[in-house]
């Protein structure tokens, strides 16, 4: 039995409604199969008032063994670092954050916000938000760069905007099963399993980035929606084209560009007017290559490729 | 377009632009905000004010800049079609022809 306990600070309950969508395995299997007692859940605790307050102090004071402590949401530290914009059984959730994350055996972030801080610490961050250990990009957060648990583990990143739920449950799953050794982090702490492919991986429109055929609308079936509408796949990591959403689509799949919410950027270009869904050109060149890509090179192989691209491309073959 | 109205349509371009119509191929949109005011611009025309799309877009009828651009090479050009479509624009065009809204 692993207690779990998922509390949210500067959140919108998105990646809580996504767990709830959870399939492979789904939330109730957590229970049932793998052995995990839900401590308490915004959404789903039973306990109300005090009764909430006590068991935090329990988990704190060790009485209640916290095997993981799940965080949804930014760690808000306005007004004036006090953190007093957001709290919760009676003091800032920030103290909450730092003394249970002080007291579980593993901590886990879900979602942008608690990972990197995501769109409420997008400047100016008038809540004076983080992550649980990055700022965007920047080692640090509400826990400090070298805070490790209990096991001995950073805090487990499983970003998204929302993070796609059987992320959320696989990773939940390995960590209450005794699996956590397997889990190889990445740079920015999220399970390599999952954050070293590209959501372009698997897209249904590769061959339409292979020809450089753009999308022009949304919603277009045949081209790609990098080259114009500003989609981040070829840049961003995730396995959105591999483990699929709703488990038969992707934003990709649906005419949707990807908007690169499993890197510690977004949202991108602090959502300066005119930066969403149009991909940024410098003279006509895209200004954010496909990762590892040279400008030179992909110059040339645009040139190769438009004069290669047989005549299927430019057409919609996914017809009913 | 059927091939016939798109092949009249390309006629009708070619004759136009090699009459010396002149047309803005500066300056070219350095980033997605020039490049959106342009398209902005191409917007307040009617759909059938082609000259308007050639002027406005900055159309020659030969590749461009020291780089020697040409549709061949940009993002909106249907190598097949012989087509831009970039829906401002929408036009039948030549591999070998250019435009100020050219990317790739």
């Amino acid at each position: 039995m692993a207690n779990l306990l998922w509390l949210q600070g500067g959140a919108c309950s998105g990646n809580t409604m996504s767990f709830l969508n959870a399939e492979e395995p789904s939330a109730c299997d957590l229970v049932t199969d793998f052995g995990i007692n839900v401590l308490w859940h915004p959404s789903l605790g039973l306990e109300l008032g005090e009764g909430v307050h006590k068991l935090l102090r329990d988990c704190v004071s060790g009485e209640i063994p916290l095997d993981i402590f799940v965080f949804e949401g930014t760690v808000v530290n306005a007004p004036n670092g006090t953190g007093n914009w957001n709290r919760f059984a009676g003091r800032p959730m920030k103290d909450w954050v730092r003394e249970l994350s002080e007291a579980a055996q593993f901590v886990v972030a879900i979602g942008d916000c608690a990972t990197w801080g995501g769109i409420p610490a997008t400047a100016p961050n008038p809540s004076e938000s983080s992550g649980m250990q990055f700022l965007k990009r920047d080692r640090g957060g509400a826990l400090g760069a070298g805070f490790v648990s209990k096991a001995g583990l950073p805090a487990i990143n499983i970003p998204g905007c929302p993070a796609h739920p059987d992320w959320v449950t696989q990773i939940l799953v390995a960590v209450a099963t005794g699996r956590a050794g397997d889990l190889k982090l990445d740079e920015f702490q999220r399970p390599a399993t999952f954050f070293t492919s590209f959501t372009q991986t698997g897209c249904t429109r590769n061959m339409h980035f292979a020809y450089k055929v753009s999308a022009t609308e949304f919603g277009q079936r045949k081209g790609c929606l990098f080259y114009d509408l500003g989609c981040r796949g070829p840049m961003t990591h995730s396995p959105c084209n591999r483990i699929l959403w709703n488990r038969q689509s992707s934003k990709t799949r649906a005419g949707m560009p990807c908007l690169g919410c499993t890197e510690p950027e977004f949202p991108f270009f602090d959502l300066m007017p005119g930066t969403v869904f149009k991909t940024q050109t410098m003279m006509g060149v895209p200004k954010d290559m496909p990762t590892g890509v040279a400008k030179t090179g992909y110059i040339k192989l645009t040139a190769a490729a438009k004069a290669a691209a047989p005549a299927w491309a430019e057409q919609d073959i996914f017809v009913v | 377009m059927p091939g016939e109205e798109q092949d009249k349509l390309l006629i009708e371009i070619t004759d136009l632009l090699a009459s010396g119509l002149k047309t803005r191929t500066e300056p070219f949109p350095e980033d997605a905000r020039q490049f959106a005011e342009i398209l902005d611009e191409l917007r307040q025309l009617a759909t059938d004010d082609l000259e308007g799309k050639l002027v406005v877009g900055g159309f020659t009828d030969h590749p461009y800049g020291e780089d020697q651009q040409r549709c061949l090479e940009c993002m909106y050009y249907l190598v097949h079609r012989k087509w831009c479509d970039l829906p401002e624009l929408s036009l039948p065009v030549e591999p070998e022809w250019w435009c100020r809204l050219w990317r790739i």
